[in-house]
C-alpha cells in the first residue's frame, strides 16, 4: 500500500442526483416519464437516471443524541445503523465522527442500532454507499455535539465559552488547562444538552486528527479475543434450537406436512407447522435433536421441474425480442450493419456468496412483541418481514443487529430470521437457528448467471465508433421490489450495473434483457458489476489487438468526458507506471488491463500471469483506485485485496450449476474458493481525485477477472471468453 | 454418565451420551465459547478449529468422545489474563492486529490457532512454508495477504521472546 496520493484537480465536487430505491421513488419518476414520451424513452431516461446517481443514499435525519452516548466514565458510544461484515465501515465511520466531536480514540465504542433507536435505515448496509452516505451526516453530528459540551462545559466551569476549548473528551480553560471537565462528568451533571440552532462549523482540513489516518480497526479486538459477537454467537436464557424443512429441488414447495413421528423424537419441545405458508420446522433441546427430528415429520414436496444447467444458459440469452435500450448515444444502425469489425460472446456463472457464518438468527417472541437478534443486512427488512409472518406491528418488534460474518450481498435475506421467529413463536421461548451449509447455498438467492453478446466498429486510429452490448442475467434487484417496479422498468438496474460503457465512443447502444429463472437470484458484491465488467473489459481487450493499439492506450483514447474521465486516466498512468507496463515481462509471464468506474470510485488493475502445469497462475494485482477522499488508507487497501482475491476466486474457481432441479455443489470442498497458494502478491495504488468519498466495498471488484483474462490471452493467445477462465 | 473436558487449562463437566455429539457443538451451545465457529461441518473450511494436544483439529467433525483426555485450547484461551485482570496477547494474535489482518473475523480463530500450532512445529517458517502451513484455512473476506504477513511476523516476535 501506497501513501495516497491526492489528484483532485477539480474546484467542485460533482452534483449527482440522488435516488431512493423502491417502488416509491423509481415508480413516480417513470410514471412521469411515461406520459411524456412513452416506454422505451422512459426506460432508457430511467437507466440514465440510475446510473448517474452514483448509488442510493440514506435520508436519516436523526439528532446528534440518536448517535452517541456519553457515559460517566467517558466512554462515548457512537451508534451505527450500518453493519460490520468486515468492510471497516465501523471504523471509517468513528474516525469521521470522533474527529469532530474531539474524542480520544480509546475512549470511543462503536456499537450497532438496533431498530427503533431513531437510525432505522432503509437501504440497509449495501451498495458501497455506508461511508459516502453517512460521512457527511456523521461529521456534522460530531460537530454540533462538541459545540454542545462545549457551551455546557463552559457554564459549569463558569467560564465564558469562548475563553474554553474541547479536545480528546474534555472541555478546558484554554488559559489555564488544568481547569477542565470530561465529556462524561459534564453529561453526567448536565440537566439538559443544548442542540445547536445554527449546524456548528466543522474542523479545518490542518485540524483534522483521524480523517486520512491509517486509524486501528474499531473491532478488531475484540475478534482477536474471540469475544466479537456475531450473530450466530447470541445466546438467551432459555434459549432452544431450531430445524427448518427446506425444499429439495429449487422449484420445490410443501404441499402437505404434518407432525409426523417428530413430536415424540428425543428433545423435541415443539413442532411447528403452517402449511399455507409452506413451513415446517422443529424446536429442541439441541440442534442435533432439532435436524435429526426433521426426518420425522410427514412431508409431502412438489418438486416441479427437474431444472438441468442447460435449460437455464438458454433461459439466460440476450438478443432477439424483449430487450430494453438502456444506454444509446448516436445511431449504431447502418454502422454494424454490414458487419461488425470486432464481436464476441461472454458468459459469467453463478456463484455463492460463500460468506462463513450462514444465515442464522435468535428469535424471542412473547406476548405479542418480538426481539430478532440477527446477522443483517437489512434489519429494517426483517422487522417488516417477521411482522407480516407473525401478524405482528412492526412497532412490535426490535431487531438487534450483530457482527457479520461476512455478508457479501446475501444477508439481506430475511428468509432465515422470519424462520427462527416462526419457531419462537410456535415454541414460547427463544429459538436459535442456524442453516447448515447446503441449506445456505441451495436455499436462498445466489449471483445470476449472465450472457453478453458484444460488437464494435473502428475507425481509422484505432478509434471506435460503434459499441453495441446486449446483455441478458437473471434477476438481481427486481426480487427485493414491488413487482410494479419490474413492469415499469422492464430491466433490472443491480443486473447491468457495469453493463453501461463509460467510454467516449459516438454510437453506442446497450440493452438489457431481464432472465426469468426457476429459482432466486439477487445481490452479490457489486451486482452486475464483476459480470458486466468481464465483459466489457475482455471486449475492449479484443478491440485493442483488432486495432493494433496498446490496450492502455485504447482506454485513453476513449476516456469518459469529465473529471471521472480526468481520474480514470490518472489511474490507468499510475497503475501501467507501477506495474511496468512498459517494461518487459519476466520469461513466461504476461499483463493484462482492465478497469471501470462504479458507484463514483475509479479502479485500475494489471494482472501479470504464467501458466504452469496447463493452469493459470497470477503472480500480481497491482490495483490502482480513486475513491475520492480517503478516510483510512489502511481500511480502503484491505478493501481492495479482499476484492482482488475474492475476484480472482470467480475469474478462476466459483461455478454454481443446477442438476437434476438442485443447485450443486452443495458444499465447500466441491465449491472451490481461492485459497492462499493461489494468492498473488497484490499491490495497492491509492489515490483521491475527487473531494468527497465514494465506495470501496464494490468498485475494485469489478476489474479484476478482465485483467486477468487480457493477461492470459497476451501469454497465450487464447481469448477465455467464460467464467471460471479455463484454458483449453 | 458425565466425562471431563480440559479447555483452556480448565476443567468442564459434560454429559457424555450420546458421545458422537459433536466438539463444535458442545464448546459453542453447551459451554458458551462461541470464539470457535461453524462454517461449513465437513471439515473444509476451517473456521471450526481448535488445537488438541497442540494439533489443529476441525471441531465441527471431531466427536466428543475423540476429545476425552485431550487438552483442547481455543481461541478465548490464546490469551493470558493476569490477576490484575490485565490481558496479555499471545504473540499471534498480536502480529495479527499489528498487521491489521481482519476483516470479517469470522475464518480468524482457525487462521490464528493454525498459526500457533504451525509456529510451534517451525518457529521460522519460509514463505512457502506458511502458505503451505496455511493454505486449507479458507478466508472469504480476501485477507490473504495479510495473514501470510502476520504469520512471519509472529514468528519474529516469538523468536525475540524466546519462542512460544
Amino acid at each position: 500500500m501506497s501513501e495516497p496520493i491526492n489528484t483532485d484537480k477539480s474546484k467542485r465536487g460533482i452534483t449527482r442526483r440522488q435516488f431512493l430505491i423502491g417502488a416509491g421513488v423509481t415508480g413516480v419518476a417513470a410514471v412521469a416519464a411515461l406520459r411524456v414520451a412513452g416506454l422505451p424513452y422512459a426506460r432508457l431516461q430511467i437507466a440514465e437516471f440510475l446510473d448517474s446517481s452514483g448509488g442510493p443514499p440514506i435520508g436519516i435525519d436523526a439528532p446528534a443524541s440518536a448517535w452517541f452516548e456519553i457515559m460517566p466514565d467517558n466512554t462515548v458510544r457512537l451508534f451505527l445503523p450500518k453493519v460490520e461484515m468486515g468492510q471497516g465501515v465501523h471504523t471509517a465511520l468513528a474516525q469521521a465522527a470522533a474527529d469532530e466531536m474531539e474524542v480520544a480514540w480509546e475512549q470511543l465504542e462503536v456499537v450497532h442500532a438496533a431498530t427503533g433507536r431513531g437510525l432505522d435505515d432503509p437501504v440497509g448496509t449495501s451498495a458501497s454507499n455506508s461511508v459516502s452516505s453517512l460521512y457527511p451526516i456523521l461529521r456534522q453530528a460530531g460537530a454540533d455535539m462538541r459545540q454542545m459540551l462545549r457551551t455546557e462545559g463552559a457554564r459549569q466551569l463558569a467560564r465564558p465559552v469562548d475563553d474554553t476549548a474541547a479536545e480528546l473528551g474534555y472541555v478546558f480553560v484554554k488559559a489555564e488547562p488544568a481547569q477542565r471537565r470530561s465529556y462524561g462528568a459534564i453529561v453526567a451533571a448536565a440537566e439538559t444538552l443544548t442542540p445547536p440552532e445554527q449546524p456548528a462549523p466543522l474542523k479545518p482540513p490542518a485540524e483534522l486528527r483521524y480523517i486520512g489516518q491509517p486509524m486501528p480497526r474499531v473491532d478488531l479486538r475484540a475478534k482477536v479475543l474471540g469475544q466479537a459477537i456475531f450473530g450466530i454467537d447470541v445466546r438467551l436464557p432459555g434459549m432452544l434450537y431450531g430445524a427448518v424443512a427446506h425444499p429439495p429441488t429449487v422449484e420445490g414447495t410443501l404441499k402437505r406436512a404434518a407432525a409426523g413421528t417428530a413430536g415424540s423424537l428425543p428433545g423435541v419441545v415443539q413442532v411447528v407447522i403452517d402449511e399455507k405458508s409452506g413451513f415446517a420446522g422443529v424446536v429442541a433441546d439441541s440442534r442435533e435433536q432439532a435436524y435429526a427430528a426433521l426426518g420425522g415429520l410427514d412431508l409431502e414436496w412438489e418438486l416441479g421441474h427437474l431444472w438441468q444447467q442447460a435449460e437455464v444458459e438458454e433461459a439466460v440469452t440476450a438478443g432477439g425480442s424483449g430487450g430494453v435500450v438502456i444506454q444509446k448515444e448516436g445511431s449504431v444502425r447502418g454502422r454494424l450493419r454490414e458487419g461488425a469489425a470486432v464481436e464476441a460472446e461472454y458468459r459469467v456463472p453463478m456463484a455463492y456468496h460463500a460468506h462463513f457464518e450462514p444465515m442464522t438468527a435468535v428469535a424471542d417472541v412473547r406476548d405479542g412483541s418480538a426481539r430478532i437478534y440477527t446477522s443483517t443486512q437489512a434489519a429494517v427488512s426483517v422487522r417488516g418481514d417477521v411482522a407480516e409472518a407473525l401478524g405482528l406491528d412492526a412497532e412490535a418488534i426490535v431487531v438487534e443487529q450483530a457482527y457479520l460474518g461476512a455478508g457479501l450481498g446475501h444477508k439481506v435475506e430475511t428468509k432465515a430470521a422470519v424462520e427462527a421467529a416462526r419457531l419462537s413463536q410456535g415454541a414460547g421461548r427463544p429459538v436459535h437457528l442456524v442453516w447448515s451449509r447446503p441449506e445456505d447455498f441451495q436455499n436462498s438467492f445466489v449471483r445470476p448467471p449472465t450472457h453478453h453478446i458484444l460488437r464494435a466498429s473502428l475507425i481509422g486510429d484505432g478509434m471506435i465508433e460503434s459499441w453495441v452490448h446486449e446483455q441478458a442475467s437473471g434477476k438481481v434487484a427486481l426480487p427485493f421490489l414491488p413487482a410494479i417496479a419490474g413492469t415499469i422498468l422492464g430491466h433490472d438496474f443491480g443486473a447491468w450495473r457495469g453493463a453501461r460503457t463509460s467510454y467516449t465512443i459516438p454510437n453506442v447502444e446497450t440493452i438489457a434483457w431481464v432472465a426469468e429463472l426457476p429459482f432466486l437470484t439477487g445481490w452479490w458484491r457489486g451486482l452486475g458489476l464483476l459480470p458486466n465488467t468481464f465483459a466489457v473489459e475482455c471486449f475492449m481487450d479484443e478491440i485493442a489487438v483488432a486495432a493494433g493499439v496498446d490496450p492502455i492506450e485504447l482506454r485513453l483514447r476513449h476516456l469518459p468526458a469529465g473529471l471521472s474521465g480526468e481520474r480514470l486516466r490518472t489511474a490507468l498512468l499510475a497503475v501501467a507506471d507501477r506495474a511496468g507496463w512498459n517494461t518487459p515481462t519476466p520469461a513466461g509471464r504476461a499483463r493484462g488491463v482492465a478497469c471501470c468506474v462504479d458507484y463514483g470510485t475509479v479502479v485500475a488493475n494489471v494482472a501479470e500471469v504464467s501458466v504452469e502445469n496447463g493452469q493459470i497462475r497470477v503472480h500480481k494485482i497491482t490495483a490502482a483506485i480513486d475513491p475520492g477522499v480517503i478516510i483510512n488508507p489502511n481500511g480502503v487497501a484491505a478493501q481492495v485485496e479482499g476484492n482482488v482475491v475474492m475476484g480472482l476466486s470467480s475469474a478462476l474457481l466459483e461455478e454454481a450449476t443446477v442438476v437434476d432441479g438442485v443447485l450443486t455443489p452443495a458444499n465447500f470442498g466441491a465449491y472451490r474458493i481461492l485459497p492462499l497458494s493461489a494468492t498473488p502478491e497484490i499491490e495497492v495504488v491509492l489515490l483521491q481525485g475527487d473531494s468527497k468519498p465514494s465506495g470501496i466495498g464494490e468498485p475494485p471488484i469489478g476489474p479484476v477477472a478482465p485483467a486477468v483474462a487480457n493477461a492470459v490471452y497476451a501469454l497465450t493467445g487464447q481469448r477465455l471468453r467464460r467464467l471460471p477462465l479455463q484454458l483449453g | 454418565m458425565t466425562m471431563n473436558l480440559s479447555i483452556n487449562g480448565q476443567s468442564y463437566t459434560v454429559a457424555d451420551e450420546p458421545s458422537s455429539r459433536l466438539l463444535l457443538w458442545v464448546l459453542r451451545d453447551e459451554l458458551g465459547l462461541t470464539g470457535t465457529k461453524f462454517g461449513c461441518g465437513i471439515g473444509m473450511c476451517g473456521s471450526c478449529t481448535v488445537l488438541m494436544d497442540g494439533q489443529p483439529t476441525r471441531a465441527c467433525i471431531t466427536p466428543l468422545a475423540a476429545a476425552a483426555g485431550k487438552a483442547i485450547v481455543t481461541l478465548e484461551g490464546l490469551a493470558t489474563v493476569g490477576a490484575d485482570g490485565a490481558v496479555t496477547l499471545h504473540p499471534v494474535q498480536r502480529a495479527f492486529e499489528e498487521e491489521q489482518v481482519h476483516q470479517c473475523g469470522y475464518c480468524m480463530t482457525g487462521q490464528m490457532l493454525t498459526a500457533v500450532a504451525l509456529l510451534r512445529s517451525n518457529p521460522r517458517p519460509s514463505e512457502a512454508e506458511i502458505v503451505a502451513g496455511m493454505d486449507r484455512v479458507l478466508c472469504r473476506c480476501g485477507a490473504h495477504v495479510r495473514i501470510k504477513r502476520a504469520v512471519a511476523r509472529a514468528a519474529e516476535i516469538a523468536s525475540q521472546e524466546g519462542g512460544l
